[in-house]
């Protein structure tokens, strides 16, 4: 979220302005009127087609999904709408229905972690976490934990057009977001749910879970390759991030279960 | 309107008159209350109502630490409720994001004096020396204003609280969070029951929270909550004791034509109040004004437009969140005016029987004492008329979220981000 007081150009706007309608003479308000301190908008958007509006968007919702200060607890109403919005540009790349794509046609440059995202993966193949559960890992089965980092998407995405990944994999990304935001109450959620703990809903465990402080965990779309995981400064997300571990440690444990 | 007074704050947070409208009650990011008083009309000037100065200012909430969940807890006031005066002391309930207080504002302008065993100072005498006895008396002193925590109501809320509200019967009020409701008694603070409950049983479900509450002036039984997806849900709690099911939904149909990737959004309702009577309830979304009949549910009986010259800046103003602004509403004395916040410092009044609206802007600027605000106009099409201003001038930085309109007068207290003011109907 920006800084309240903070000056700044409505970059993103103008640049995808300037890009998208290069032959359009450039208005007056381009530069802003933003330099002189404030917020300001940008002179219009009606100018932007429903598409490039919609990858703005797009773009914008992720990266605010994405954007939070640890220590201070996120709104959850803000949360809900980002999510919300996500959801509906999903729908609407869907509903486009012209670039629906097979996983071979979309994925075939994606490295195979990345591969657990899609939908028939995942129910064929419920991960457990050792780091949730000690033992019995059967109990707590998660949505298959979303690697931070997806290179050959980047690759991808930075290399040929920035703004469009195919909808696709946008959808099974906004999955995965879903999935992930919504993980931090998962799991506890269940064991604790014959507590009735309405009458005295205290802090406990239970209620930290509960309390989405975690929702929306932050995803890396177009991450920098080296991009690590948050470090947390909580408790319960301690044992979160402990969750989302490299697919491939993953791959290498369970390789170390099978063969004992 | 004239200006009559302005005090800066740290951001202020919350501004609430009393039911008399003689003390007005401000909360501030920093945790702290500072409630102005009016001061008594001057016989010379009989038409000019009194000044308010501050009357009292103290530390309702302090910033805490939540250890389990590694999260500081701030102590922004998100806002504050007055009881109904019952004696000489008068109470509200203030709130952070977690924890309700109820603070006792008290006067002492008397204390007693002429102890036969201490000194004026306080020191003990020398019994040896006291030789009459006498009763102590109250002689006046200069006047005192006390603030004390008389209760505190902790640990029922596990989201941020938004609304509080206290009920017509004075004994019982409601809190909300994001997904709960409580209902409190206002002399137990150990207990509170849940009237509302809208959390899904699996979270990932979630696509809608509480965003605001208030009870029935009236009716001790009836309360609303509105939502993120711009519903109003009226409840009765002689129906069940879990108000789930609502007994009335408000919701008005989705205009096709201005459907838009951001329309849930600005449908999200960031504040809800009962009219004085009863009759009707106002709700604040992100572009307009909407009065409901409360035997009406299908749609509102009035829409006012605040700034629908931001419709068509709305992505703009989705990149740098102006978006989630919350802004307030209220109502005049007697239901004929509403009024809520814009940018730039600008507030907008509606005035429902003369279909009238104007747009005042509160700065320092214009602002100076015994003034008469001018009105303002934004200009939407091309051509800019001198004193208009174009929307691409305006700061949004400059919000005002919080208004207060006196119970009883034409008066009205307006929060800049760092300044209150208050402004006055000018009298001939």
């Amino acid at each position: 979220m920006l800084g309240r007081g903070v000056k700044r150009k409505w970059s993103c706007l103008a640049d995808l302005e300037a890009e998208a309608l290069p032959a359009e003479k450039q208005k007056n308000g381009e530069e802003g009127p933003g330099d002189e301190g404030g917020f300001h908008v940008a002179p219009s958007e009606s100018d932007m087609s429903h598409l490039q509006q919609r990858q703005l968007v797009l773009g914008l919702c992720l990266e605010k999904l994405q954007h939070y200060q640890a220590g201070v607890e996120l709104s959850l109403r803000r949360s809900v709408l980002l999510i919300n919005t996500l959801r509906q540009i999903q729908e609407d790349m869907q509903s486009d229905g012209v670039e629906t794509c097979t996983s071979e046609t979309l994925l075939n440059d994606v490295n195979a972690d990345s591969c657990l995202l899609r939908d028939d993966v995942r129910e064929d193949m419920p991960v457990t976490c050792p780091g949730c559960s000690e033992g019995d890992g059967d109990d707590l089965p998660l949505s298959p934990p979303l690697s931070p980092e997806f290179p050959s998407q980047e690759a991808n995405s930075s290399a040929d057009q920035p703004r469009s990944l195919p909808p696709a994999t946008i959808s099974s990304f906004s999955d995965a977001v879903n999935a992930m935001g919504y993980l931090s109450d998962l799991a506890l959620d269940d064991i604790f749910e014959d507590i009735d703990t309405s009458m005295y809903e205290t802090s406990d465990l239970p209620s930290a879970w509960a309390a989405g402080s975690l929702w929306p965990i932050s995803v890396s779309l177009w991450a920098d390759e080296d991009v690590k995981m948050r470090p947390s400064s909580h408790a319960s997300a301690g044992s979160l991030q402990s969750c989302l571990m490299d697919l491939n440690e993953l791959d290498h444990i369970m390789e170390i279960l099978v063969k004992s | 309107m004239i200006a009559k007074f302005s005090h800066a704050a740290d951001i202020i947070s919350t501004v609430e008159f009393n039911h008399s409208g003689e003390l007005l009650a401000t909360g501030d990011k920093g945790g702290r209350v500072v409630i102005f008083q009016q001061e008594p009309e001057s016989k010379s000037q009989p038409q000019c109502r009194g000044e308010y100065n501050v009357y009292s200012t103290f530390q309702s909430h302090e910033p805490e630490f939540d250890y389990l969940k590694s999260l500081e807890i701030e102590e922004k006031i998100n806002k504050i409720r007055w009881l109904p005066q019952k004696n000489a002391a008068q109470f509200l309930l203030s709130t952070n994001d977690k924890t309700i207080k109820l603070w006792k504002i008290s006067e002492r302008d008397k204390r007693p004096e002429g102890y036969n065993l201490k000194e004026e100072d306080g020191r003990y005498r020398d019994f040896n020396t006291v030789t009459t006895l006498r009763v102590p008396v109250f002689r006046p002193m200069d006047l005192m204003v006390e603030a004390s925590p008389r209760r505190v109501f902790a640990n029922a809320h596990t989201y941020h609280i938004n609304s509080i509200s206290v009920n017509s019967d004075c004994e019982t009020y409601l809190s909300a969070d994001d997904l709960r409701i409580n209902l409190w008694n206002l002399e137990i603070t150990d207990r509170s029951f849940n009237i509302v409950d809208i959390k899904p049983a699996n979270m990932e479900e979630l696509t809608e929270v509480i965003t605001a509450a208030e009870f029935h002036p009236n009716q001790c039984n009836t309360f609303v909550y509105s939502s993120s997806k711009g519903t109003i849900r009226l409840c009765d709690m002689r129906a069940s004791a879990l108000c789930d099911k609502h007994a009335k939904m408000f919701e008005e149909p989705e205009d096709p034509n201005n459907r838009s990737f951001f329309s849930e959004i600005i449908s999200s309702i960031s504040d809800v109040k009962f009219s004085h009577s009863g009759r009707y309830m106002m709700t604040r979304d992100y572009l307009s004004v909407k009065i409901w009949d409360l035997n009406m549910e299908s749609r509102p009986v009035e829409t006012y437009q605040v700034h629908e010259y931001l419709r068509s800046k709305l992505c703009s103003l989705y990149e740098n969140d102006c978006i989630f602004d919350k802004f307030e509403c209220c109502w005049n004395g007697n239901d004929s005016v509403v009024m809520t916040g814009s940018y730039n410092n600008f507030f907008r009044m509606f005035d429902r029987g003369y279909r009238q609206d104007v747009t005042l802007e509160a700065s320092r600027e214009n602002s100076k004492p015994r003034s008469v605000l001018k009105p303002r106009k934004v200009s939407t099409g091309g051509k800019r008329k001198k004193d208009e201003i174009s929307v691409d001038s305006l700061d949004f930085n400059k919000k005002i979220l919080h208004t207060a309109w006196h119970p009883l007068d034409n008066i009205i207290a307006v929060a800049t981000t760092n300044n209150l003011y208050i402004f006055q109907e000018k009298l001939n």
